[in-house]
């Protein structure tokens, strides 16, 4: 990982050795995907050159450009790190001042980008070229002090344009090293180091940095680890993202890697990839929650609250009936809304938007824009239900294709 | 006729909203410190010595104006512009600078306090207590509660009336002495007049009045309010240092009777106006030593969450802005410990204090200036050519006076 820090200030020149001056700032695309894109570079006397980072041949100690650049003026979505986003104000959600943004971490590969910002003391510390010396003196007292670190994911795109560095959450939620942070810098690693990172880490945690690695890294982490290690991670993992992994493995594989799971994750894993050559079938969660039609509001509530803490979402009740068919649903709205004692069946919604097997996936999303609805259920032929499609997956399975 | 009682009426009410920093930041820059350097200066130079208070009112009033206005124009403190403009090493290093010379103004309010107390017959047990009781005060009390607290402490300054119209002092001379200085102008006369300045304008009053009008969040329609509320809390309060200074002049200076601190300037009025003035002066004391014990390292606070981006301000709970309340007790506690501390030598920090101060005030006036002459932050409110001139000669006039004054001592010129 880079630092702002270490670059502002490089020196650039061309390949013949001419000197343009030193780098000012940086210019990025306030994104998701916040490359950068743009040198600043000060060449003395107000002479400033905006140079497109194609054009960087070496970036060492000498940031080496190429004969041929030219410069091109700022664009429209693009934003200075420096004077947008280093030393800002960085607030939650809620308008609370959290801290200022020390430094910026940016990944130079695949191409340069923003990783995230410092936000910890260290960052501070860089400024002043003692970061290290400090971690050394800290080290001989027997302590050690990591960096303090937001991910770019934690960060509103979109506000940076008027000035601000929200957060996406409030301040206690944010944990001081998402497991996204580490998969950002682990793609930057050869497979053997990931393997190694990875094996430091407790196996939740690195499931949870496996999910979020591009599919290349998950890929061949699956290859190097035996069939026990990953049976073991796959348990750890989000179902979805455990059926993606396992649909790029050789059908020898994946069968080993399954016999390996406990019997529960076996069913549950076994039945979403056979549902996975149907359009809608690989994108099916089995994260939901039933109920049956007498139950009442207030026992619903209880249930949720003790059975659902591992979900990662939860925006329906689903109401079933003694055949296990899907009969009506629920927002937790009117849940909420509901008197205690009512039963369910009183205050659902029996007219359903569902999904079958067999639906294409633009017409499942048109359904839930169409309905407002943030997950669907989908059903086979017997109105049984298989799981859930959630808007965020299926937006996302849809764009990857544009 | 409704119509003029309903603006006055409105009027009163946006006052009352905008009523506190301009007052309570000028009443804070006469502090223990202040109180001293009056007293001192006054029982060496007499009634001559009132001569200084008109430029001190203008320039408290100009240079607190130029940090409220660039709070309320541009809604962020001093330290977030700083920060957000020159970038963290600058910030690191002025905050640095700022925090140490705050820390020497905060001991001096401290042993402002327990002079005051020991005037009382109090020991130095109490001083502890004191202290400790000022901190849970400060960090349980609801913000406006706070403010009146101030309003109260402003309002021992009362004292100083008394005190004087106990002294029996030529009154007649005293005005004069206003206008024009009443006899020798000497050297030492003009080196002594610009360390009373000094005293009273400060770096760490520039950024508590930035600070404390942004968490005011005035608007900018009611900045000409606030501009009067500056103003006006500037000349009571030298109108409340006239009355020490004369009641300091008539006694002391006219029986030549030289003090080095106000506590002595206190006991040593006594024989001449009474033990009742006296124990008035002393009162003043004790209040200005609190109000300045909270202040100065409030400010600190401030400037601290605004550098670095942290949660502060009397506002918010202590859960919330756990640096903010930290830091401010970290200086009050190391501050009473110094003080408790036996052959502590005040004389010394109320030196280094001031020699500070004068080289902490021109990079904070530079700051001043180009942020409140810049147009993407102030647009049709940047400073005026008057303001300028002002704001500069001051700044210039302080450094070189703390400077060769700082440098004086230390090497016992």
């Amino acid at each position: 990982m880079l630092y702002f820090s270490e670059l502002k200030g490089k020196h650039v020149k061309t390949e013949q050795g001419i000197r343009l001056g030193r780098l000012t700032d940086l210019v990025f695309l306030a994104a998701a995907q916040p490359t950068v894109t743009k040198l600043v570079v000060d060449g003395g006397h107000n002479h400033l050159y905006i140079i497109p980072i194609r054009y960087i041949i070496k970036l060492n100690a000498v940031i080496t450009i190429m004969d041929s650049f030219s410069v091109e003026a700022i664009a429209h979505q693009e934003l200075y790190l420096g004077k947008n986003l280093l030393d800002q104000q960085i607030i939650d959600i809620r308008g609370n001042k959290v801290v200022r943004v020390n430094d910026v971490a940016l990944q130079d590969k695949p191409v340069l980008t923003i990783a995230g910002v410092d936000i910890g003391i260290i960052g501070v510390l860089r400024w002043f070229g003692v970061d290290e010396t400090f971690g050394r003196i800290l080290r001989l007292l027997g302590k050690t002090i990591t960096s303090r670190f937001l991910s770019w994911t934690d960060i509103q795109p979109l506000e940076l344009a008027r000035g601000k560095v929200v957060l996406k959450k409030e301040e206690k939620k944010l944990s001081r090293l998402m497991p996204e942070d580490l998969a950002d810098h682990l793609e930057t690693m050869s497979i053997r180091n990931v393997t190694r990172v990875l094996s430091l880490m407790d196996e939740e945690l690195a499931a949870e940095v496996i999910e979020s690695l591009n599919i290349t890294y998950q890929q061949n982490l699956f290859k190097e680890f035996t069939p026990e290690r990953s049976a073991i991670l796959v348990e750890h993992m989000n179902p979805d993202d455990a059926v993606d992994i396992l649909l790029t493995l050789t059908e020898r594989r994946r069968a080993a890697i399954i016999t390996n799971l406990s019997q529960h994750k076996n069913t549950e894993i076994s039945s979403l990839l056979s549902l996975s050559n149907t359009p809608i079938g690989g994108l099916i969660t089995p994260e939901y929650f039933v109920a049956n039609p007498e139950e009442t509001a207030m026992r619903i509530r209880q249930r949720i609250q003790g059975e659902t803490q591992d979900f990662s979402s939860l925006s329906y009740v689903y109401i079933v009936n003694a055949q296990k068919q899907l009969v009506g649903v629920s927002s937790l709205h009117e849940l909420l809304l509901a008197p205690s004692d009512k039963p369910l069946y009183k205050f659902m919604n029996p007219s359903l938007v569902v999904l079958h097997l067999t639906t294409p996936k633009t017409t499942a999303i048109k359904r839930m824009l169409k309905y407002k609805l943030e997950t669907l259920p989908v059903i086979d032929d017997n109105k049984h239900m298989l799981g859930i499609v959630t808007i965020d997956d299926l937006a996302e399975s849809i764009l990857d294709k544009i | 006729m409704k119509n003029t009682l309903v603006r006055f009426r409105n009027i009163i009410v946006i006052a009352m909203a905008v009523v506190g920093p301009g007052i309570i930041t000028a009443f804070a820059d006469n502090d223990a410190a202040g109180v001293a350097t009056y007293s001192v200066s006054a029982s060496i130079f007499g009634y001559r010595m009132l001569s200084i208070l008109i430029p001190i009112t203008i320039v408290l009033a100009i240079t607190q104006e130029i940090g409220a206005r660039i709070a309320i124009v541009a809604q962020k403190g001093l330290g977030d512009l700083i920060r957000e403009r020159y970038g963290i090493r600058v910030s690191v290093l002025l905050f640095a600078i700022l925090a140490s010379v705050n820390f020497f103004v905060v001991v001096q309010n401290v042993s402002g306090i327990k002079a005051g107390l020991q005037l009382f017959g109090m020991p130095p047990v109490f001083l502890p207590i004191m202290t400790a009781i000022l901190f849970f005060f400060i960090v349980l009390a609801k913000y406006p509660i706070i403010e009146r607290f101030f309003f109260v402490l402003i309002g021992f300054y009362v004292v100083y009336i008394a005190s004087a119209f106990l002294a029996k002092p030529d009154w007649g001379l005293a005005i004069r002495s206003l206008g024009i200085p009443q006899g020798d102008i000497s050297p030492a006369f003009i080196y002594t007049s610009v360390a009373v300045l000094g005293t009273i304008v400060t770096g760490w009053g520039q950024f508590f009045i930035n600070s404390y009008i942004k968490d005011k969040h005035v608007s900018v329609e009611h900045l000409a309010y606030s501009r009067w509320e500056i103003y006006i809390g500037a000349v009571i309060t030298n109108i409340f240092s006239f009355f020490m200074m004369v009641a300091v002049a008539a006694t002391l200076f006219v029986n030549r009777i030289h003090v080095a601190d106000a506590a002595s300037a206190a006991l040593s009025i006594q024989p001449f106006a009474g033990e009742f003035a006296g124990t008035l002066f002393g009162l003043g004391l004790l209040a200005a030593g609190m109000l300045g014990a909270i202040i100065v390292p409030l400010a600190t606070a401030y400037a601290f969450s605004e550098f670095f981006g942290y949660s502060g301000s009397l506002d918010e709970t202590f859960r919330k802005s756990k640096l903010f309340y930290g830091l401010f007790l970290v200086q009050i506690a190391a501050a009473t410990a110094i003080v408790l501390l036996p052959n502590i030598n005040l004389f010394r920090i109320t030196i280094a204090a001031n020699f500070l101060n004068g080289l902490v005030l021109p990079v904070i006036f530079y700051f001043l200036w180009r942020i409140a002459n810049s147009d993407s932050i102030m647009g049709t409110y940047k400073n005026t050519r008057l303001q300028n001139i002002l704001l500069v000669s001051a700044g210039v006039v302080i450094t070189i006076a703390a400077v060769f004054g700082g440098a004086g001592q230390i090497f016992g010129w």
